[in-house]
């Protein structure tokens, strides 16, 4: 067995040039493969936590009528104990309640339709760190009446700025429509300037006080120590609370989940097609080799090289190309992954405003995990047999004595 | 004397579905242990094609083929692939080396298929380079050698496996004269010493004038068989 390995490490490097350009395909397909991967992932990891820690949260309660009229009458009941009970849970890192009212907002420019969301301003700052969003005027301070948080796409429309008074229309919990001035206190930029369109925010007191009728909450978000111990806490509460609806984040927004769940996919497949694009070539380089080796081959099974190790040999020699090739890929591609994620790669020049119109981060971090790179040498092993298959039986059809006298 | 080779009836037919070639016509052949046998002939006479079938390397259309006392044309390929190894040796017209091996390597080679230990291979190799004049070029590969050397390397290894008998096919057609009678000398030797049984196809009058058999086979058979 040893003899064959150094004999098929060696036969690697007898035409060194041929070698080194499919170790280089080898090497830089991977590359690229492993680079694309590598940002791709940071991408769907950025906007999966950007939609869990920003937005959703890990988890979110409603009245069950709440999420399909969206009015502020389907309040939950109790709220305020429930929001105390979560809070004292161990496996809970915070809470945010909300009231939520879908109506107009108007400036003396125009008219738009808005979900308003009325938070606490401290609750809000622990559960979605939603005071980091603020890139013009100040987040919710005591002082002041009806302050408002408004998105930039929103405030740029409306031709609006901090200090600026705009009218907001909503029903009430009768369905009575309340009208209310409100000063914008800040101009918010989240990583989904969509949403920022269609989202006000103000003090969750002063919205309860316009929709009369106690003090209503619509939503309470809820993000946990570890997402681990999610379904725990679901099933726990959905005993405790069989009135109301309580959902995962995957119940939330499937898209978010299920993107989760495809990427990986996604790139083994990309991997993949990289991979069997340069099969070929390895396929090709091996066939080259075993019909200029006629001869040699000829003579190794002549003076009695049986035919399990003439197909061991081609196939060590195309593993050795393969890996060499691969080895050095992997290196090239994980350092290139190591290097960009410590400032991460701006996409903005790319992109424009289409990555934070989807809810991506613009500047991504790229990442890779252990099981990405197990999965790869796995996909090379496949790719170096698939591709040493071929010249392997080509070699074990040769007849020696006639291969004997090839030229 | 006991018999190494015996051919019964050997016939050959090439390209027999379309214009029938006769290779061999019904060759009866015997060599005895410790020969040195030389066939000659012109070209498609049937040289190479007989020493194929001696050697394993080809099937016969009809007749049998005998290696001692083993029918090798009744053998499986995976078998005979394996007799191969064990008892008979070769050497090539065009050296055939591995290149990207040593000499020793090369020598040692065979031995690794038939799984000596590091030690017997090591000695062996050493013994075999002596014996054909090239314990300086151990570590040399092919490239490096000259024409006559790689044969001589060629003849090493195909003595590494101890085997009952060595074919050779025109071994010192590609060859300088002094080459040439630097390993006939070394092969006359060898056959002296050590009794082993050499069979060579050869047009070169250097090597049927060493040789103490000559068969001459003309159109696929035994036109005469000379013992000196």
């Amino acid at each position: 067995m040893n003899g064959i390995v150094k004999i098929s490490w060696r036969n690697v490097w007898r035409n060194k040039r041929r070698s080194l350009v499919i170790l280089m395909a080898v090497a830089l397909g991977l590359w690229g493969g492993i680079f694309a991967t590598g940002l791709a992932t940071g991408m769907v990891t950025q906007r999966f936590r950007i939609a869990i820690e920003r937005q959703i949260s890990h988890m979110q309660i409603h009245h069950p009528k709440f999420i399909d009229y969206d009015e502020v009458k389907y309040h939950i009941p109790e709220a305020a104990e429930l929001v105390s009970h979560l809070s004292s849970d161990d496996f809970v890192m915070s809470v945010s309640a909300r009231t939520m009212a879908s109506g107009m907002v108007a400036s003396s420019a125009i008219t738009a339709g808005v979900q308003i969301i009325g938070v606490d301003a401290e609750q809000e700052r622990a559960t979605t760190r939603f005071d980091e969003f603020v890139v013009d005027g100040d987040y919710f301070t005591d002082a002041g009446r009806n302050p408002v948080i408004v998105g930039k796409r929103l405030a740029d429309k409306m031709k609006i700025e901090p200090g600026s008074r705009l009218v907001l229309t909503f029903p009430d919990m009768q369905g009575e429509i309340v009208r209310a001035s409100f000063r914008v206190a800040g101009i918010y930029q989240t990583t989904h300037t969509q949403l920022d369109e269609l989202r006000l925010y103000v003090r969750r007191s002063d919205l309860q006080a316009l929709v009369g009728e106690g003090e209503p909450v619509n939503e309470i978000a809820i993000l946990l120590n570890d997402v681990e111990h999610l379904s725990d806490v679901i099933a726990q509460l959905k005993n405790r609370y069989p009135e109301l609806s309580i959902r995962s984040y995957a119940e939330i927004s499937p898209e978010v989940s299920y993107m989760q769940e495809m990427a990986g996919i996604t790139y083994l497949v990309i991997i993949i097609i990289i991979l069997l694009a340069l099969a070929f070539g390895l396929l090709n380089t091996m066939l080259m080799t075993v019909y200029e080796r006629t001869r040699e081959l000829g003579m190794l099974m002549a003076v009695g090289m049986n035919k399990k190790r003439v197909f061991l040999m081609v196939m060590l020699e195309t593993t050795f190309l393969t890996f060499t090739g691969a080895i050095v890929g992997i290196l090239l591609g994980g350092g290139t992954v190591w290097l960009t994620a410590r400032n991460g790669v701006d996409l903005s020049g790319v992109g424009g405003d289409t990555l934070t119109d989807f809810g991506y981060d613009a500047v991504v971090i790229p990442e890779l995990h252990t099981s990405f790179f197990l999965n790869l040498v796995i996909l090379v092993l496949c790719t170096s047999f698939l591709a040493s298959v071929y010249p392997a039986f080509k070699a074990l059809k040769m007849r020696p004595a006639e291969a004997i006298r090839k030229d | 004397m006991t018999k190494v080779i015996r051919t019964e009836n050997l016939t050959k037919v090439y390209n027999h579905t379309v214009v029938p070639v006769h290779a061999l016509g019904g060759v009866d052949l015997e060599v005895e242990k410790g020969e040195f046998t030389a066939i000659i002939g012109p070209s498609g006479s049937g040289k190479t094609t007989l020493l194929n079938m001696i050697g394993g390397l080809d099937h016969p259309t009809s007749g049998r083929v005998f290696v001692g006392d083993t029918e090798m044309t009744a053998l499986k390929e995976s078998k005979l692939i394996d007799f191969r190894l064990r008892n008979i040796g070769f050497v090539f017209q065009s050296y055939n080396l591995i290149p990207v091996l040593t000499a020793k390597e090369n020598i040692s080679f065979i031995m690794l298929l038939q799984k000596r230990s590091k030690e017997e291979m090591e000695a062996r190799a050493i013994q075999l380079l002596q014996e054909v004049g090239l314990t300086d070029k151990a570590d040399v590969r092919p490239q490096k050698l000259s024409g006559g050397q790689q044969q001589r390397v060629a003849v090493a290894r195909a003595l590494a496996s101890r085997p009952q008998f060595v074919l050779a096919d025109e071994p010192t057609a590609n060859l300088d004269t002094q080459s040439a009678f630097n390993l006939l000398d070394i092969m006359q030797k060898l056959n002296e010493e050590e009794h082993i049984t050499l069979l060579f196809s050869t047009h070169d009058q250097r090597v049927i004038d060493r040789a103490r058999r000559v068969i001459k086979l003309v159109d696929g058979k035994i036109a005469s068989d000379e013992r000196r």
